[in-house]
């Protein structure tokens, strides 16, 4: 009931910001840009109210829900995963702002140890810390030395050389 | 046979071999890592053969392409998580094995069942050429927009249990890839006028949070608790062909597929994987054993995407069609040593072909040796626990995520995938149709659009071709029995209550 009624919003609001932001051009006798965004959105809308109508939608409550087409393992929905759910959201949302500021090597030390440390709540420092900056510093010699990926340099680098 | 017997020779000079050996392993290597395709590999390892004779640097860039095939098995059979697009088929039923304890056992069928649908493609390449080439040139925007309708048909296969479900999470899919410049008519949609969002949602990026971040927070909130072992098993490099009994029936028809949707633009490792492991779940005696480990589920998607590869390099070589992503550039990689794929190229460097094809099927021999030499390397990285192992996936969610565009703006857009995955899984949705729409979308649209364009509006354009007739037929047969096996499916479950 409630993912339907979630899922008709949703699609409302995007039916809403197609309205509004797509403008309506075409070239000669095709739909347009506007029109396939349109129509997913009223495929949306529908299967939503249907999710909501319907009273056999789901798989059966009983069972453990782990479907052969996921490829995770169900957990049993917990509050703790919630909880971490958002945690790992907040630790990459952080990492990629890190990246673009402190450079790679120091936004991955930074990362890895607020996630043993924040997240898992583990108190080995020792051993986390050179987990970290072992890491940190193989993977920047793998991508960035050996692969050259550009990624983000960290400015006390410079200063070694 | 002189131009057969240089070719040979050309092909064995220890630098081609070293060459073939170097771009098998980079490919297996970088392709196992989630979130690194084998096309990045290929840009990759495309300043290096700059300098390089035409033949050596041709065989670095195909040891890369087959062995970039086979390594996303690898993590998709390890961790769940395909290591290259293509291989998201595999993790079904891979990753099922693995928890089974039969890792071993999955990884040593997939890459016989690469081997098999790479070799068989080769074949096909060599013997039909021309005949197929001359089949898929004809087809137009209408066609590959039927192909790729059908090919979106296989969603209702993957919702499993609920349709609606599946429905639901193949439009988040297809609405997800719409975001971004529209390369028709150049405009902007839902970019809010930013720069970032006008180049779109990358696929990978998508993928790597949809796929990888649910993983990750699984791992971090059973840590404590339950300690789930992601593989329990040592993991030897074994061929287990006793176990391919009966499955060599369903690896060429797998191949089959994939040698098709190859030569087809547009087409790619993806969509066959996907069509193969469809096939082969809607042909076998227990179709209810997809998904829960069934050694079918890993071979067939694995001989399919690779037979892509040869299958992809005929309209390449005979056209200079590039057919997907890798093969665009390949096409790349060949210009730059003067080889203009098309006709003239069958008459000017009919060597090099030759050579192409020994080098090709001497990088399957350095792959199997590879896999089975080189497994417990792999494995190394699984023995840490699998708490430990999301934090350094983290980091190389993070890393795939940048590396794509070279963008810190593809880290967030990963974390919000990431988070959304997680949603998806709380709510029962399945995430195979949103990767299904994430791959299939921006073909299905732009070729429907061109055809229309083509057509001057008049829908007549796709009734007129009669193999997009047949791929319509298909895909509503395909679609029809799919709803009525799943209503027949539901009135035998009882009715409880649901959450929803």
């Amino acid at each position: 009931m409630t993912l339907g009624v979630v899922l008709t919003l949703l699609a409302l609001i995007w039916l809403w910001l197609v309205n509004t932001q797509i403008p309506d051009v075409a070239t000669d006798g095709e739909p347009g840009p506007r029109a396939l965004p349109m129509l997913l959105g009223i495929i949306l809308a529908i299967l939503g109210v249907a999710l909501a109508l319907s009273r056999t939608a789901g798989p059966p409550a009983g069972e453990d829900g782990s479907s052969s087409a996921e490829p995770a393992p169900r957990t049993q929905a917990d509050p703790p995963t919630a909880r971490t759910a958002l945690a790992t959201f907040a630790l990459l949302v952080a990492y990629a702002f890190l990246l673009g500021k402190i450079g790679f090597m120091s936004a991955t030390a930074a990362l890895m140890l607020a996630a043993m440390g924040g997240v898992l709540g583990m108190r080995r420092w020792v051993f986390m810390i050179v987990f970290a900056v072992a890491f940190a510093a193989g993977t920047w010699l793998v991508f960035s030395t050996l692969l050259g990926i550009p990624l983000p340099r960290d400015p006390w680098l410079a200063s070694l050389q | 046979m002189d131009t057969l017997l240089q070719a040979l020779a050309a092909a064995t000079q220890p630098a081609v071999l070293a060459a073939t050996t170097v771009g098998a392993i980079v490919g297996l290597v970088v392709s196992a890592v989630p979130g690194l395709t084998f096309s990045m590999a290929l840009i990759l390892v495309m300043p290096f053969t700059f300098g390089m004779e035409p033949v050596p640097a041709i065989a670095m860039l195909f040891g890369v392409y087959s062995g970039g095939m086979t390594g996303g098995a690898v993590s998709a059979v390890l961790i769940g998580i395909p290591g290259t697009p293509s291989a998201a088929a595999t993790v079904f039923d891979g990753y099922a094995m693995a928890r089974k304890g039969e890792a071993s056992v999955a990884l040593g069928a997939s890459v016989i069942a690469s081997a098999f649908g790479g070799l068989f493609s080769l074949g096909v390449m060599v013997l039909l050429l021309e005949q197929v080439a001359a089949v898929a040139i004809r087809f137009g925007p209408a066609e590959i927009f039927a192909l790729v309708l059908f090919g979106l048909s296989t969603i209702c296969g993957l919702a499993e249990r609920s349709l609606l479900r599946g429905l639901t999470a193949g439009v988040l899919g297809l609405m997800v890839m719409t975001i971004g410049l529209d390369e028709l008519d150049g405009v902007g949609r839902l970019t809010f006028g930013t720069v970032e969002l006008q180049q779109g949602v990358h696929m990978l990026v998508a993928m790597i949070g949809l796929f990888a971040i649910p993983n990750v927070i699984e791992a971090f909130a059973n840590h404590g608790h339950v300690t789930r072992e992601i593989v329990t098993e040592e993991v030897r490099g074994v061929l287990p062909w006793s176990r391919l009994r009966g499955y060599w029936g369903l690896m060429t028809r797998a191949s089959i597929i994939g040698t098709i949707i190859g030569a087809v633009p547009g087409g790619g490792g993806p969509i066959a994987s996907f069509l193969a492991y469809d096939h082969a779940r809607r042909f076998s005696k227990r179709p209810e054993d997809y998904g829960r480990g069934e050694i079918g589920g890993v071979v067939a998607p694995e001989a399919a995407n690779n037979a892509v590869m040869g299958g992809a390099l005929i309209p390449l070589l005979s056209l200079g069609i590039p057919a997907d992503a890798a093969t665009a550039i390949i096409l790349g990689g060949l210009l730059i040593h003067g080889l203009e794929p098309g006709p003239l190229l069958f008459q000017t460097s009919l060597d090099i072909i030759y050579a192409l094809y020994v080098t090709v099927m001497l990088s399957w021999v350095v792959i199997l040796l590879a896999q089975v030499v080189g497994i417990r390397l792999f494995v190394k990285v699984l023995k840490v626990p699998a708490y430990l192992l999301g934090v350094c996936i983290l980091v190389l969610c993070g890393i795939g995520a940048f590396a794509a565009r070279n963008s810190v703006f593809d880290v967030y857009t990963m974390a919000l995938f990431g988070l959304g995955g997680y949603l998806l899984q709380r709510v029962r949705i399945p995430v195979a149709p949103v990767v299904l729409g994430l791959v299939l979308g921006p073909t299905l649209e732009q070729q429907y659009r061109t055809a229309l364009i083509l057509s001057e509006g008049s829908h007549r354009i796709f009734l007129e071709s009669p193999f997009a007739l047949a791929m319509f037929a298909l895909t509503v047969l395909l679609a029809g029995w799919q709803i009525v096996s799943s209503f027949r499916a539901r009135r035998g479950v009882p009715s409880s209550e649901v959450i929803s």
